[in-house]
């Protein structure tokens, strides 16, 4: 099967910089797909070359099996798009903002349909101004459906946003899933990347430095077990013979293979007679391969 | 009282506002531009060019000393004495003549000789020209009154009457309309281009209208759209203002819709032009002040371009809502049909050459 969106050795400068870096990623029809970078990593420019919003320096696109520029109508007729930090037109309704996106495509999904899909019901009728943040986004993910797109790209759908609402924003992604829309989602919230994806990539400055399910990622790069120790002396941790990997606000973090190092350090601990605020266990995630690939955290400090 | 806390909110103040370029336009160069446009419109009157025209009916050494007295204070041109005056200045355009008649000489030396006889020329003046119209009764006054004293002494020997130009009585409120219009169109046009393109932008709207099927021709066509509704709103709003409260009669003709149309199309051009380069909102108000004024004050909204310097009047002609203003007038007040096409098609111009740049220069994507 052809994949739905294929991008080959894509490169971006900007000046000196090199914002994307020889990136090559192929999504296949139905699949949820993530990047999950840092800030500044490069996802907006790869997704935007995708969009045909900006022009790659070298490599390609492909989408829909034919190479995409911008420039075709009956690609742009297929596809659906929010754009990172995007704000509508103030003084429109919800139903009314849709209505106004559904007037540009030919083919077109019935607006009542979409708003229940993204549970804006009560506020169908509602100013966008007056939305909350979380809102605003659903409308953006609606906004991306009204022509009922075969590929649907979400540039940070829930950046900024307080946990609640990143719920409710995943859960109307999540309800896209069902319909086998392929979904091409950019993140920097590892937790995003997990709940919603179905393949990561994780880029950073500009390349890709691995790719697969997450639960591959954590099996080839970070398996094990994290112990975050909250409110203690780091120097005392040193000591214990375990190598602290990250230290920050008197946290210390431990990564540790073997389930049973988890009891060595406990015992350890109580016996030193330590003293700490809270202790956390729990196995390996995204956020530990990608500090074990990157050596910084997705928040952007160094690991020490 | 803290007083830590008043200077410090008072320095961030300070370093927030220098920091915004719009205020720092409204505070500085906004009275900047003001005092050098008005110093400049009214400095030393004595290089304001006002033309006069004199029909010499008289054709004699006196009446041409006559008129070469005049030609020190104002720009004289000539009407061929045998013409007929009346049509002569309707067909010219002419807006303010002086008519010596015949006899003119002989009646100054008729007085030299005691006779008490007495000569009047015929100063015709456009009557919407106040302000200009004051000047040239100063100076033909003046000059007949030297006259007067020279040859008699005292008797006024040389007088004039004054006629008004046009048949329908004019007042300044007739000259005033028209360039509220123009001055209307022009900001809401200009104002409202830069504004929505750059919150547009930053918004993302353009970024997401680029991936769907509507093209950015289509997207400008709409809101050029939006843009002639508005100013049409406009202009019947103050034309009906106009014609109810200050009892003005107005001509609705073709000429009126093209103008306001060309010059919705051409400020909007110019907006596009300007927020191709402008980001930030801040920065798009300051030069949307920029264009706005200096057009406001010299193409002649306010009051005619004859009354500032000549170099004043050469740049005017250089600005578009300059023929807007002429052109509106033209059609909705003098019912000059000549001079407003003449207008019109000039507007028409360069709503076309504005408008294609902007468009060409409004991008979507990098
Ligand atoms: N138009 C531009 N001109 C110059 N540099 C740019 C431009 N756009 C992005 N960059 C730079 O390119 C790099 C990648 O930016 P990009 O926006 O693609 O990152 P991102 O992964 O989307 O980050 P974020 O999470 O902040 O959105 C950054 O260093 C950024 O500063
Ligand atoms: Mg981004």
């Amino acid at each position: 099967m052809k994949p739905v969106i294929d991008i080959r050795n894509l490169t971006k400068h900007y000046g000196d910089l090199i914002a994307v870096n020889d990136i090559s990623i192929s999504i296949n029809k139905g699949e949820i797909f993530a990047f999950l970078g840092p800030n500044g990593a490069g996802k907006t420019t790869t997704v935007e070359i995708c969009e045909g919003i900006r022009k790659p320096t070298s490599g390609s696109v492909h989408i829909f099996g034919r190479e995409f520029s911008g420039r075709s109508k009956s690609i742009r007729e297929r596809i659906g798009v929010l754009p990172q930090e995007y704000r509508s037109f103030e003084r429109l309704t919800v139903k009314e903002t849709l209505k106004y996106y559904a007037s540009f495509y030919r083919r077109n999904r019935d607006i009542d349909e979409i708003i229940k899909l993204m549970d804006l019901d009560d506020k169908r009728d509602e100013l966008y101004k007056n939305l909350s943040g979380g809102l605003k986004q659903r409308v953006g993910v609606a906004m991306a459906l009204v022509n009922d797109p075969d590929l649907v790209f979400l540039d940070e759908p829930t950046t900024g946003l307080d946990p609640r609402a990143r719920r409710g924003v995943w859960k109307a992604i999540s309800a896209l899933r069902s319909e086998g829309k392929t979904i091409f989602l950019t993140t920097h919230y590892m937790e995003e990347a997990e709940y919603l994806a179905d393949r990561v990539a994780i880029i950073h400055n500009g390349r890709i430095v691995a790719e697969g399910s997450t639960h591959d990622l954590i099996l080839q790069n970070g398996d094990g077990y994290t112990v975050k120790l909250h409110g203690c002396d780091k120097k005392h941790m040193v000591s214990l013979g375990w190598k602290a990997k990250v230290a920050k606000n008197n946290t210390v973090t431990l990564h540790v293979e073997n389930p049973n190092d988890i009891t060595r350090i406990l015992s350890k601990v109580v016996k030193e007679g330590m003293i700490f605020e809270s202790m956390e266990v729990r196995r390996a995630n995204l956020e530990e391969v990608f500090l074990n690939l990157t050596g910084e955290t997705l928040e952007g400090e160094d690991a020490e | 009282m803290r007083p830590v806390a008043i200077i410090t909110d008072f320095m961030a103040n300070v370093k927030m506002w220098y920091r915004s370029k719009g205020t720092v336009f409204w505070a500085i160069a906004f009275p900047v531009l003001l005092m050098l446009l008005f110093g400049a419109i009214f400095q030393g009157q004595d290089d304001v060019t006002i033309t006069l025209y004199v029909q010499d009916m008289d054709d004699t050494d006196m009446s041409e000393m006559f008129i070469s007295s005049l030609e020190e204070r104002l720009n004289i041109e000539t009407i061929p004495s045998h013409v007929e005056t009346d049509k002569y200045i309707a067909d010219n355009n002419i807006r303010a003549a002086l008519v010596i008649p015949e006899g003119f000489e002989d009646t100054v030396h008729m007085a030299y000789q005691g006779s008490n006889d007495t000569v009047s020329l015929t100063l015709s003046l456009d009557p919407t020209r106040e302000s200009v119209n004051g000047m040239i009764r100063g100076v033909v006054a003046g000059t007949l009154q030297g006259w007067n004293n020279e040859i008699t002494g005292a008797e006024n020997i040389l007088v004039y009457s004054e006629e008004s130009l046009t048949t329908r009585e004019f007042k300044f409120i007739d000259f005033f309309l028209p360039g509220v219009i123009g001055l209307t169109v022009m900001t809401s046009s200009i104002y409202g281009t830069i504004f929505r393109n750059t919150k547009y932008k930053k918004w993302g709207i353009l970024r997401k209208l680029s991936t769907t099927p509507f093209s950015r021709w289509e997207y400008l066509l709409s809101k050029m759209l939006f843009m002639t509704f508005i100013s049409f709103v406009s202009t019947f709003v103050i034309i009906i203002v106009g014609v109810v409260v200050w009892d003005i009669s107005v001509i609705i003709n073709a000429y009126l819709f093209v103008i306001v149309t060309s010059a919705a199309f051409a400020f909007s051009g110019m907006g596009m032009l300007i927020s191709r380069f402008v980001k930030e909102e801040e920065t798009a108000d300051s030069a949307g002040g920029a264009v706005t004024f200096p057009q406001m004050f010299l193409a002649g909204t306010f009051f005619p371009l004859e009354m500032m310097p000549a170099y004043l009047g050469q740049i005017a002609r250089v600005l578009p809502l300059y023929y807007v203003n002429e052109g509106l007038r033209d059609a909705m007040i003098y019912g000059n049909n000549t001079s407003a096409m003449n207008n019109t098609a000039v507007i028409f111009a360069i709503a076309a050459v504005l408008f294609v740049l902007g468009a060409a220069m409004t991008t979507w994507t990098e």
